[in-house]
Order: C-alpha cells, then structure tokens, then sequence
C-alpha cells in the first residue's frame, strides 16, 4: 500500500535519499561531467542539461513535525551567487522542475545568511524595494524579489530576479491583496515540501503583459517602502536584462533558450524509491535536445482568453478546452464520477480502481493536431509500493463536491504522464526546432 | 438545486446601476442583500452589467486584469452564489465574505503532497469549488437554499 496512507502519524525513516544533500541531487552548476550527446559526435556548447532526482524530499520534511515524504516531486539544484561574485555563492538542492509555472522561487531561511545580504532586491520607480505574490491553485508564496547570479548545468543568467519566499522585514507582512486570494501561506521548505521551485513553463516571464498593465495575473508585484508592501505596481516583461518581472530562466539563457526537454525513464507500477533523469534546456540547438519525431502540440498564449499554455483534453466524450501538461503536479488530476474514490484514510482524494484500467484521453492542440493521452490508472493502495516517493498511474479527484459543478474544464497531465516519455516544453515568442512556441510534444 | 426562498425586503433591483451610498463596514458577498454587489464592484476595481432572467438576476463584472466575476442575487436580492474566472484570483475575502473562513478552514486540513488538490467546501447549505492553472484561476460559491426555485447549477456557467 502506498506510504500516503501512513500519513502523518508515523515517522518515516531513512529512505535512501531522505537527507538535504541526496547523492544524486546535488549536482553544482559549475561542475560538470562530459555531456552524453545521445550518440551525435557533435560536443555541446556549453553543458545544457541538469539531473532530475525524485527522491524522499529535502530534510526539512523529514525533520518537520509531522515527519513526511515527498512523492512524485521532480526535484534539481540550482546555484545562486552574489552578483558578480564567484565563492559567495550556495547551491540549494530539491528545487521542483516545474513545467507548469514560471520563474525561480526559493525558501527564504534555505539561503545562508551570507548570500543573503549579498543579493540586492530589485528595486521600484520609487527607489522602494519589490515584492511578489505569486498564487498556486491552493495556496500563495509572497517574498522580496532578489537578483542573484543563476546556474544551472552549464547555463548562467546573471542579475536574474527570483523571488525570496517568506522574506523578512519590509516584506514579513503579506498584503491583504495577496491573502484574500484564498489558500495557504507558503513560507518553509516543511510547508512547500521543496527548497524551491524552477517555473519553466510555456512563457517567458511569471506575469506578462498584465503586470506590465499594473494588475494581477496570479502573479503580482508590490511596492515596499520599509513600512511595508500594499500597492501593486507594474513590472515591465523582459526575458533579457534589465529585468523587471521574473523571467522563466531558460528564456533568459544565452543560448538554448527557447524551452526544455524532460526525459524521465519509465516506471514499474508498483514504483520506486528514488528515481534518476533529465532535463535538457534548448529544443534543436544541440545534438541531445533534438525535437526528432515527437508530435508537436501548440498551445494558446498570453492573449488567449483561456489563459497561456493550454491544449483540449477529450475524456469520454468531454472535451476539456484548459488542459495541460505540468512537472509540478504530482499526480493526474482530473474528474471521473464513475470511477470509484479510495476509502483508506489519507488516500481519500484519489481513485481506486478495482483493477489496472486503461484511460485513452486524446489531447487536441490549437492548430488542430492530436496525439494519444493514453495512461494505465493504478490503485494507490494495492498497487503501490509502501516504500515508493515515485509511482506511477496515479490520479486524483480535484473535487470531492458531488455533484460536481460544471466548472472543472481541465484535465492536468502531472508527472507521472512523463515517466518514459521525453516532453518538451517550447516557449511562447520563440521557435524550437524550427517551429514556433508554446507547444508541448512528446 | 436550492428552491428555498427568503422573504423580500424590497430592495429594488434596478436601485443597483445608481449611485449607491453604503456604509463601508455593510457585509458584501455571497450571502450579503445586492446592494453590496455595489461595495463588492468598488473593492474590484470592475465594471458592471445586471442582467435580469428568471427568477434571479446576474450581475457581472469585468475586472481590470481580464478576469470576470458574477454575483447571482435572487428575488429578494440575497447574493445566492458566486463565480469567477480569469487570470489571478479575485478579492475572495469581499466576495465570500462571511463564508470566507469556510474555504480557508478547507484549505488547511490538506496534506502538502497535495498542494495542487484546490481547496473545496461541501456542506449542505455551501458549496464551494475552485480550480485553476498559473495564468487562469476559476471557482464557484453557491448557496443552495438561497436559490430560486428551479435553479440549476448549470445556469452559473
């Protein structure tokens, strides 16, 4: 049975790679072995890959209190230095790879003192500082956004912002605007279930055009004069310095930057405790990011009333228009009456079928083109091993509301849609492998 | 589908596209009489455009992200339910108003493996149910017994 049933009350112990600095996870940016350019004889220009590590999660979790694992968390590190500096620098493992968001986002108390005071916040027309809130579907993160020195693999952006989550000082009291969205306060590494996020999703910047107005677009800059941040301000969208909002730091990348390629091996049902990819920035600018047969979806965009990033989902007959693909969604979420909701305690959000079931979804992208969604759904409680953080066929019911109201117009392809495929994530405004961005393919 | 009704106090409907003069402490949002619909367009920043049909009439609203809202006020003018769409979230403390700390209180039992199950309330007299991705963010909030008669939850689309 699947560990999530063991919930909270148990302390659960000593997977392998349970501790902050898992062996497999702390690859620095500025190391860097020889590349493995898929049989090209071609040597990339600069190393523009990074390893992906799902494991139990960062220790901050298994110290919390409750103890708990992370499950199906794509996780890489990234490393941030003091502007212009090369030795004030940290790298902070367990960062979730996130195709489904945008910017770098990083637990305030993660990032040492030293760094700390060494990275400058961005700073507004009125000489004030700039703060960000940034809201998830259940929750929010509001922190100082900072500049720093980025790397990961072998690609750098310098002065990048990201945004400092649950910053102290100027920045400790959340602007009721940011609250009143609803959810949760994001604020720790235990309450994230990470160190940080990469949003490298199907935009160039967190906001767009919207900040750029002076509005909220889920994402939202602040004013912050020392008594604190209240006033939303704009924020320009620029994927190049002089930055304002946060960019998606492939964009920002010199090279390779027009989206990424997650490469994820396939995973037995019944899972495992710890699992090993990558994923490639660039789609055909090297010889190990090439777009090769994939079937490429286009998405909508920025201007789309429906929102950036999203493709139709087809499931039984229901044509779902906001449906996407997304690294930093667990598990599959999507709505299904006739299928049976488990009854274990702790699992009660998920679907237990009786026996392995086949789900044939069709995505339909914009320009028309179609390719199979298809995925076996498993039962998390006799399926899943009990000592698993990485499974596969999972699903989750977004709404227990019965009937549910007709609102729910997505089906989301988490990451377990990536085990054994290769996805690539292009990027609205550029063109990778010849054809232009956003699309998802795999 | 609510078909309880509450006894008019005579707030006359077409008094909402005027000038409104309201105590800025009044209760706003779902539950609220219409006349807050007025504090809840303010607090919004939105436009608005009531829309009579029914046994109910629709007030939306446009907000200045892009995003729509839509307060539904029955005969006798209590906000029955209300739904939003669009980029970001709106000010749900002003539009769930008394029943915001329900959605809150929804969102904290959750596990944070979990974190992308939306936070969702089922009670027999509140249904609240919200969803969304970065960039498009939607939910709705109803009340069944402040629903008129022959309402369906097809006609918050």
């Amino acid at each position: 049975m699947i560990r999530l049933v063991i919930a909270f009350a148990v302390a659960l112990m000593l997977t392998a790679c349970g501790g902050g600095g898992g062996s497999t996870a702390t690859r620095s940016g500025s190391t860097g072995s020889s590349s493995s350019s898929g049989g090209g004889t071609t040597t990339p220009a600069v190393d523009n890959y990074a390893t992906v590590t799902f494991d139990a999660g960062p220790a901050a979790l298994a110290n919390g209190s409750p103890a708990y694992t992370a499950f199906n968390e794509p996780y890489v590190s990234v490393t941030i230095c003091a502007p212009g500096s090369t030795s004030n620098c940290q790298t902070i493992d367990h960062v979730i790879l996130d195709t489904g968001s945008v910017g770098l986002r990083i637990i305030n108390s993660v990032i040492s003192p030293t760094l700390l005071s060494a990275l400058p916040a961005e700073r507004d027309t009125s000489g004030n500082s700039v703060g960000e809130c940034y809201k998830y579907v259940n929750s929010y993160a509001f922190g100082s956004v900072r500049q720093a020195d980025f790397s990961i693999g072998g690609e750098k952006v310098a002065d990048m912002p990201f945004q400092a989550i649950g910053d102290t000082g100027t920045f400790a009291a959340v602007p009721a605007s940011c609250s009143s969205g609803g959810g949760d306060a994001i604020t720790t590494a235990y309450s994230f279930g990470a160190n940080g996020i990469i949003g490298v999703g199907t935009t160039a910047t967190d906001c767009g055009y919207i900040c750029q107005q002076g509005y909220d677009s889920g994402a939202g800059y602040y004013d912050c004069p020392n008594s604190g941040c209240s006033t939303i301000i704009a924020r320009a969208a620029s994927s190049a310095a002089p930055f304002q909002q946060l960019p998606n730091p492939v964009a920002a990348f010199a090279t390779d930057n027009n989206g990424t390629v997650l490469d994820l091996p396939a995973v037995a049902a019944a899972g495992v405790t710890t699992l090993t990819g990558k994923v490639y920035f660039g789609i055909g600018t090297q010889s190990n990011n090439a777009l090769g047969s994939a079937k490429v979806l286009p998405l909508t965009t920025s201007s789309s009333s429906l929102g950036p990033g999203f493709l139709t989902a087809t499931y039984k007959g229901t044509a779902l228009t906001q449906s996407f693909l997304d690294s930093g969604s667990n598990f599959y979420y999507f709505i299904d009456a006739d299928l049976p909701i488990c009854t274990q305690s702790g699992l009660s959000v998920f679907y237990c079928p009786t026996a392995a079931t086949p789900l044939s979804p069709t995505l339909t992208a914009t320009n028309g083109a179609t390719a199979s969604g298809a995925f076996t759904l498993y039962n998390p409680s006799t399926t899943t091993s009990a000592s698993a953080n990485v499974a596969p066929g999972l699903a989750v019911n977004p709404t227990l509301v019965t009937p549910p109201l007709p609102f729910q117009n997505s089906f989301d392809f988490g990451v377990p849609f990536f085990f054994g495929h290769k996805v690539y994530t292009a990027i609205e405004g550029r063109t990778a492998g010849g054809i232009a961005g956003p699309y998802f393919a795999f | 589908m609510g078909k309880a009704r509450r006894v008019c106090l005579g707030i006359a409907i077409g008094a909402i596209a005027g000038p409104l003069t309201l105590s800025s402490s009044a209760v706003a949002g779902l539950g609220a009489k219409a006349p807050s619909i007025q504090l809840d367009r303010a607090q919004l920043g939105a436009s608005l455009h009531a829309v009579p049909r029914g046994g109910h009439t629709t007030y939306a609203m446009a907000l200045p992200n892009g995003a729509a809202v839509k307060e539904f006020a029955n005969a006798a003018g209590a906000v029955f339910a209300v739904t939003w769409s669009g980029p970001g979230k709106p000010d749900l403390r002003a539009l769930l108003g008394s029943h915001f700390p329900a959605l809150q209180a929804a969102s904290r039992v959750r596990d944070p493996r979990f974190r992308r199950v939306p936070p969702q309330v089922h009670q027999s007299d509140l249904v609240i149910q919200t969803g969304g991705h970065m960039g498009y963010f939607w939910g709705v909030a109803y009340i069944p017994s402040l629903a008129p008669a022959g309402f369906s939850v097809a006609d918050l689309k």
